[in-house]
């Protein structure tokens, strides 16, 4: 928030739970919160702010930097008709969030996708698998390390025709 | 038709049998040219055109090649219509093993004979990295004519099969684009790696130097 504006509006259920308000240059209110209290934090605003609604979990590549993820939530308020985002900042070498599965069911595949994309897993996700890309591929296209050309998919042959000689046929 | 085997090798008569073998192929081919039945994959938009070739105004059944089963159990042509993902090809894949033999391929778009536009991780870049393919029809997508023509280049292809050569023949080990289910059909493999991630956007990069991939056998101007 920018310096003279009011406290936001969820700013009371936010009350002695360590976090940092920081101007996204867009207007929406944005918190910084690490993730050890992501987890406590989105439960409060769900219960105590009204955001009933979590519309997008995503993440951003900052490669150089450490520490390298941003994990994104995005909430929505139906009845105050308004939003919030959530940053929270994790290391490469191990880069995981909770889940918030338990809060919104439907962060479900958002979190799916961004573990296929990113490779942030989310602790507590009842069935984290890739959602776009197959089971067997070895990479996260959306790092910003993975090279522009792709990756060929060498591993997926092999578990293929493992699988197809062990008399395996159904696709998953 | 070529050269056939009699059909009674105890026979006398040198003309006879070759003059049975070579009707009754003849025949075997011109029904199974005449009643090809089409699984369609449709993938992406080169589905909606699909539609239109099966529908009333392009009328594939003048060909005799109507009657779309959603079952591979049932059909002997595949059309690959469309962008085959990496997530999708092990389905394709299966599909095309469920297929009984004889069956043909029909790669329908640029998407599916090389990937198109999507030089992507996500995407097969053409169908013959994991199938054969018999005719690739370009287009983005192809007229439904183009489809027609696909198919009348096909019979074509079809008259000119051997099948009571194969049927009464000497066991030949199965090409390996024809495999026993496993994936070794794969004559882009390692392309990418070793050509394309050099020159990532040289489209010369993608296709095999000294690797033709087998049974292509029409490429339509």
């Amino acid at each position: 928030m920018t310096a003279g504006a009011t406290a936001p509006r969820f700013a009371p259920a936010l009350a002695g739970l360590e976090h940092r308000l920081v101007d996204s240059g867009d207007g929406m209110p944005t918190i910084e919160v690490a993730r050890e209290r992501l987890h406590e934090l989105l439960a409060r605003l769900r219960d105590r702010a009204g955001f009933g609604m979590c519309t997008l979990v995503t993440a951003v590549d900052h490669l150089p930097a450490e520490p390298r993820f941003q994990v994104t939530h995005q909430l929505l308020s139906l009845e105050h008709r308004d939003r919030v985002r959530v940053h929270c900042r994790v290391p490469g070498n191990d880069p995981w969030v909770p889940s918030c599965v338990d809060l919104w069911p439907g962060a479900n595949w958002s979190e799916r996708e961004c573990w296929d994309m990113f490779g942030v897993r989310f602790a507590g996700h009842p069935d984290l698998r890739r959602l776009l890309m197959p089971e067997e591929y070895d990479h996260h296209p959306l790092r910003k390390d993975f090279p522009q050309g792709g990756i060929e998919p060498d591993r997926l042959y092999r578990e293929w025709d493992r699988k197809r000689r062990a008399g395996w046929s159904e696709p998953r | 038709m070529g050269s056939l085997r009699p059909v009674d090798p105890g026979s006398t008569s040198p003309a006879q049998p070759g003059f049975v073998a070579t009707s009754a192929n003849w025949l075997i081919n011109w029904s199974r040219k005449n009643s090809l039945w089409p699984m369609p994959l449709g993938l992406s938009c080169c589905g909606i055109e699909l539609m239109g070739l099966l529908g009333p105004k392009f009328d594939l059944a003048r060909f005799g090649a109507e009657a779309a089963r959603f079952t591979p159990r049932q059909c002997d042509l595949l059309l690959v219509a469309g962008t085959l993902t990496w997530k999708m090809a092990q389905a394709a894949r299966t599909i095309y093993d469920q297929m009984p033999d004889p069956k043909w391929v029909i790669a329908m778009g640029v998407c599916s004979s090389t990937g198109g536009m999507y030089d992507s991780y996500a995407v097969v870049q053409g169908v013959d990295s994991i199938l054969p393919v018999d005719v690739y029809v370009p287009g983005c997508p192809p007229r439904p004519d183009a489809v027609i023509d696909a198919i009348l280049k096909l019979q074509k292809r079809i008259e000119r099969e051997n099948p009571l050569g194969r049927l009464l023949g000497p066991a030949v080990a199965p090409r390996p684009e024809e495999g026993t289910g496993a994936l070794d059909y794969q004559p882009n493999r390692g392309l990418r790696r070793t050509a394309l991630d050099k020159h990532p956007h040289d489209p010369k990069a993608r296709f095999p130097i000294d690797e033709t991939p087998p049974r292509r056998t029409e490429v339509q101007p």
